[in-house]
């Protein structure tokens, strides 16, 4: 019986294993890859089968980006990246630019009299604004309205979209693959020459955005004041979406610095990915983004964040049903232990068989749901190992934050065993397989991979790190990482006669 | 420095020219798109009635499946409501006759597969996804769960639990509290489309009604299979006949779905919530199936009110007043019932009562006059161009076959539906709008902190208010 028994524990840790080398082979011969002189990067990833193309811009800039007192600024760029240029969105451009620099020029006077503090005369404030409002309008009189979008989505563009997040800004949409010529003049005209019209009107949509996502949620409120509290100095302590009254007063021309000093052709990768020609994406590529003036890199320094030296606990008051969330700080996506810390993550936490699953959601019934994410907010800095827990009825935050700490305790004195980190590596290289077939998939990770690691590879390659990871590695990085010095807890409470 | 400058010089140059040969969106020409290649998929009947659908897709060394099972939450018995999703639930968790579900999940995890079973409105379904290598293990751990389910009580106890816990929870998301509450009113909340299920519901929930539940539905003349991916189709149709030989239950055959006899009920209906910012809101009446001939144009016409970043709704509330970041318009057509026609959005409290005004104030201007011309093109634009995204993969090809047999459609409905939208003109908008939805009869639901809203509520019509309060187990 033994030997039958050990073959069996050999069977799922190879399983995948020689699929997924036959894969890399045959997809090594999809992929092609160039860089133009001004140092933005193309991935291009063909795909016959349907005549469907995938389009994907990653920008190597996020909310860690946002100056001091313009938290929100990178979110903003990203909405006005949909305003169009001088030649799209404009009925009348030399006339809408005298427009909205007059808009501007409102706005200093506006700006310079409430800079007088308690000496600003509240009459002349509100005379001002008057004026502004009427700027803004004969501005916005000039507008196409929404003529960027139009034009995406009358060609048949699908799932148009973008979003802001702390490390990065992306950009994506399909098309059918006859319009590709359509997506490289789009895309390039936005980012060589994008107008900010109807700024401060985008500006309230986006004030809207931060009440819908954060303001009225239970769980979005909590997570603000995670990473606020957790991080003392480096800017992950900012939600993407930036503080409200920030959002209330950045003004355009900061906007366009922003775009400026961050949107560089060299900090930019595209993905392309379907029924494309790579010779032809090149030569489209030289003719509409080899337009884009080359400039420098900005830097990527952050204020470091100092040591945490001892526990941090935030309480949110919530009427909602209790939420939980602890977060030990861990090294940003370089580290050493990043592959022990990913496989770490997978035993406590993913499908039906993750410890936390097991002991807190099917066994103990401590929790309506469960888990853990080995990297947050972001990996470019260094940030947070988590762990969550939405607590079933009857059951106490405080309960399921106990219950928390045996597991950890149980991963820190004890060794997974094999079988289970089999089961782990089988699921990562089989997580990878089912990723190569859509278009929207690959060209999001292949830019990610390309920007984050250097090398689109290591999409394949980080499993042969994950390999190597040993049952003590897990065992190792839990007892580093995992300590109560470095924590911070954070849960919702209903406040006193807040309870139905 | 001087060689900087030079540089800089030849790029001021290389803009420049460049800059002159790039043309406007305007000028450019597509040449026409390759003709897209439908799959046909292969499909069968077993022995024992089952449907079965193939399609081979060798792409990635994967297999996976979906079943189909003619049954659905509108079947819930009125005093158990929620059983047909305890039921589905338990299918999986509560293992076979010889294996628990913990150890099931045990066995699919370590070699990376799965089995999922989901209850839905007018089906249920069991899917499946499995590496190519371990394909005939997934195969067959998903036909014993769905011909030879246990329902150990463990975790009937786990799956109540569960679901008491989320009951709990319903008011937290107030986005979730106004669709539904929206359905609630439309439907009625005396039958299966508009109710909630309550504590009490669950309590009465027994092994034996889920057996019973099980036993009437999960039959093969009920079930459609469609597995899809690396295999050879005659081989794999040679398993599945093996597989399945011994699957031979039967029962009468399952009844139509209850018809929907909702009556329209409108008015302005607040449910009172203190933490917020915004205010979340949800109008609308009840719409149509598929199969209405005019179900084509109407697509057409809301896609002009509030679908996408160029509709009415978005450039008014959104671009224009600034007073939304996500607001918008469905038709929400059924294949078998009717759906919901909605209008949903956001606004910060304080302009609750303006946002709602502006957005029925867009559906009246739908009905009182044509659209424009180009609001005409860029709408059936949108919907032709990306036609071909209905033919991106095999599995959505395979998938729409099964619905439309499944449904009863026929299988050129799409392709009619592609002729129909060409031929829709201003004036069938018009038409449509006019016949299809009426301004007066909305029903509005607004999620919110009323003292906070600007303008009372009341100017959008006669104000009822929501109950939020969750019933306590005992209660009937």
């Amino acid at each position: 019986m033994r030997p039958r028994f050990a073959l069996f524990l050999l069977v799922p840790a190879l399983l995948a294993a020689q699929s997924l080398a036959e894969l890399q082979k045959s997809f090594e011969k999809q992929v092609s890859e160039f860089t133009l002189a001004n140092g933005l990067h193309f991935i291009v990833i063909e795909r016959h089968d349907a005549p469907v193309v995938s389009f994907h811009t990653y920008m190597n800039v996020g909310s860690v980006d946002d100056p001091g007192g313009e938290t929100g600024l990178a979110h903003m760029f990203e909405h006005m990246a949909f305003k169009g240029t001088p030649s799209i969105g404009s009925k009348n451009w030399p006339a809408e630019k005298a427009a909205m620099d007059a808009v501007e020029a409102v706005y200093d006077r506006l700006d310079a009299e409430r800079n007088k503090g308690l000496r600003a005369d509240a009459k002349k404030i509100a005379a001002i604004q008057m004026e502004l409002e009427a700027a803004m309008e004969k501005a916005d009189s000039y507008v196409e309205p929404n003529e960027y979008d139009r034009v995406v989505e009358s060609n048949g563009g699908l799932d148009m979209n973008a979003g802001t997040g702390e490390d990065s800004t992306n950009y994506y949409y399909s098309f059918p693959s006859n319009r590709i010529e359509l997506w490289f003049l789009l895309e390039s005209e936005r980012f060589f020459r994008p107008v900010f019209r109807e700024f401060y009107k985008e500006r309230d949509v986006v004030r809207e955005e931060r009440r819908m996502r954060v303001e009225s949620s239970s769980q979005g409120k909590l997570v603000e004041m995670l990473v606020a509290t957790a991080f003392a100095a480096h800017p992950y302590h900012n939600e993407p979406g930036g503080w409200g009254s920030d959002i209330e007063h950045f003004r355009r021309p900061a906007a366009e610095r922003f775009y400026r000093q961050y949107y560089v052709p060299a900090n930019m990768t595209l993905g392309i990915a379907g029924d494309v020609n790579p010779a032809e994406a090149r030569r489209l590529a030289e003719k509409y983004f080899g337009r884009l003036p080359a400039r420098p890199l900005p830097s990527q320094y952050r204020t470091q964040e100092p040591v945490q030296e001892g526990e941090k606990r935030v309480m949110v008051s919530s009427p909602a049903q209790p939420f939980l969330i602890l977060a030990y700080k861990r090294p940003d996506r370089h580290s050493a232990d990043d592959a022990a810390l990913a496989v770490l993550d997978a035993v406590l936490s993913d499908g039906r068989t993750g410890l936390i699953y097991k002991d807190m959601v099917r066994d103990k019934q401590l929790a309506l749901g469960a888990g853990s994410q080995p990297q947050f907010p972001g990996g470019k800095y260094p940030g947070l190992f988590i762990f969550f827990a939405a607590p079933s009825t009857g059951h106490s935050a405080e309960e399921n934050e106990k219950e928390l700490y045996q597991i950890i305790q149980q991963v820190k004195t004890s060794k997974v065993d094999e079988q289970t980190l089999g089961r782990v590596k089988t699921k990562l290289r089989a997580a990878l397989i089912r990723k190569l077939g859509s278009n929207t998939g690959l060209a999001v990770e292949l830019c990610s991979y390309y920007v984050n690691y250097g090398d689109w590879r290591k999409l394949f390659t980080e499993l042969d790190d994950y390999d190597k990871v040993t049952t003590e590695d897990v065992q190792r990085v839990a007892k580093t990482y995992l300590v109560p010095e470095h924590l911070t807890v954070a849960y919702t409470f209903v406040p006193e006669g807040g309870a139905k | 420095m001087t060689s900087r400058s030079l540089a800089v010089a030849v790029l001021c140059l290389a803009v420049g020219g460049l800059a002159q040969t790039v043309p406007s969106y305007r000028q450019l020409v597509y040449p026409p798109l390759r003709q897209v290649k439908i799959p046909e998929p292969v499909s069968f009947t077993l022995k024992n009635g089952m449907r079965v659908f193939l399609l081979e897709d060798h792409e990635l060394p994967v297999v996976n499946g979906l079943a189909l099972v003619r049954t659905g939450n509108l079947f819930d018995p009125p005093d158990k409501r929620g059983l047909s999703t305890v039921m589905a639930d338990v299918l999986r968790s509560g293992g076979t006759r010889a294996k628990t579900g913990d150890q099931i999940d045990e066995e699919l995890e370590n070699i990376a597969a799965s089995v999922e079973s989901n209850m839905g409105e007018t089906n249920a379904s069991l899917s499946f996804s499995g590496l190519k290598e371990t394909a005939g293990t997934v195969l067959r751990v998903f036909k014993e769960v769905m011909t030879d389910a246990e329902f150990r009580q463990d975790k009937i106890d786990l799956s109540i639990s569960q679901m008491d816990s989320g009951i709990d929870r319903r008011n937290d998301d107030p986005q979730g509290i106004a669709e539904r509450e929206i359905s609630g009113i439309l439907y009625g909340r005396d039958n299966s489309y508009g109710w909630s299920i309550e504590h009490a519901d669950l309590a009465r929930i027994q092994r034996a009604d889920l057996q019973q539940f099980y036993r009437r539905y999960y039959f093969p003349k009920n079930v459609m299979l469609a597995v899809y991916g690396d295999f050879s189709a005659a081989e794999m149709r040679g398993q599945i006949e093996a597989l399945f030989a011994d699957w031979n239950v039967e029962q009468p055959a399952v009844p139509a779905f209850p018809a929907v006899t909702a009556k329209p009920a409108p008015g302005v209906y607040l449910a009172e919530k203190s933490d917020v910012t915004q205010t979340f809101f949800a109008m609308g009446e009840l719409s149509g199936t598929l199969r209405d001939p005019d179900y084509p144009a109407l697509e057409v016409a809301v896609n002009i009110l509030g679908s996408g970043f160029t509709s009415r709704l978005m450039s008014q509330i959104r671009t224009k007043l600034g007073l939304a970041y996500s607001i918008g318009a469905g038709w929400g057509a059924n294949y078998d019932h009717p759906g919901t026609f909605r209008i949903v959005g956001s606004t910060k409290s304080a302009s609750t009562t303006e946002a709602i005004l502006a957005a029925r104030a867009e559906l009246e201007k739908m009905r009182a006059a044509e659209v424009t011309e180009q609001e005409l093109k860029t709408a059936k634009d949108s919907v032709l161009n990306s036609f071909v995204f209905f033919f991106d993969s095999p599995a959505k090809t395979l998938n729409r076959v099964m619905m439309y047999e499944y449904f009863g459609y026929p299988k050129d409905f799409l392709f009619e539906y592609q002729k129909k939208v060409t031929a829709v003109t201003r004036a069938d908008v018009l038409r449509v709008m006019r016949e299809h939805t009426n301004a007066a009869n909305l029903s509005i639901v607004a999620v919110g902190n009323p003292k906070d809203f600007g303008k009372p509520l009341n100017a959008a019509g006669k104000l009822e208010k929501i109950d939020l309060s969750i019933p306590p187990p005992s209660a009937k």
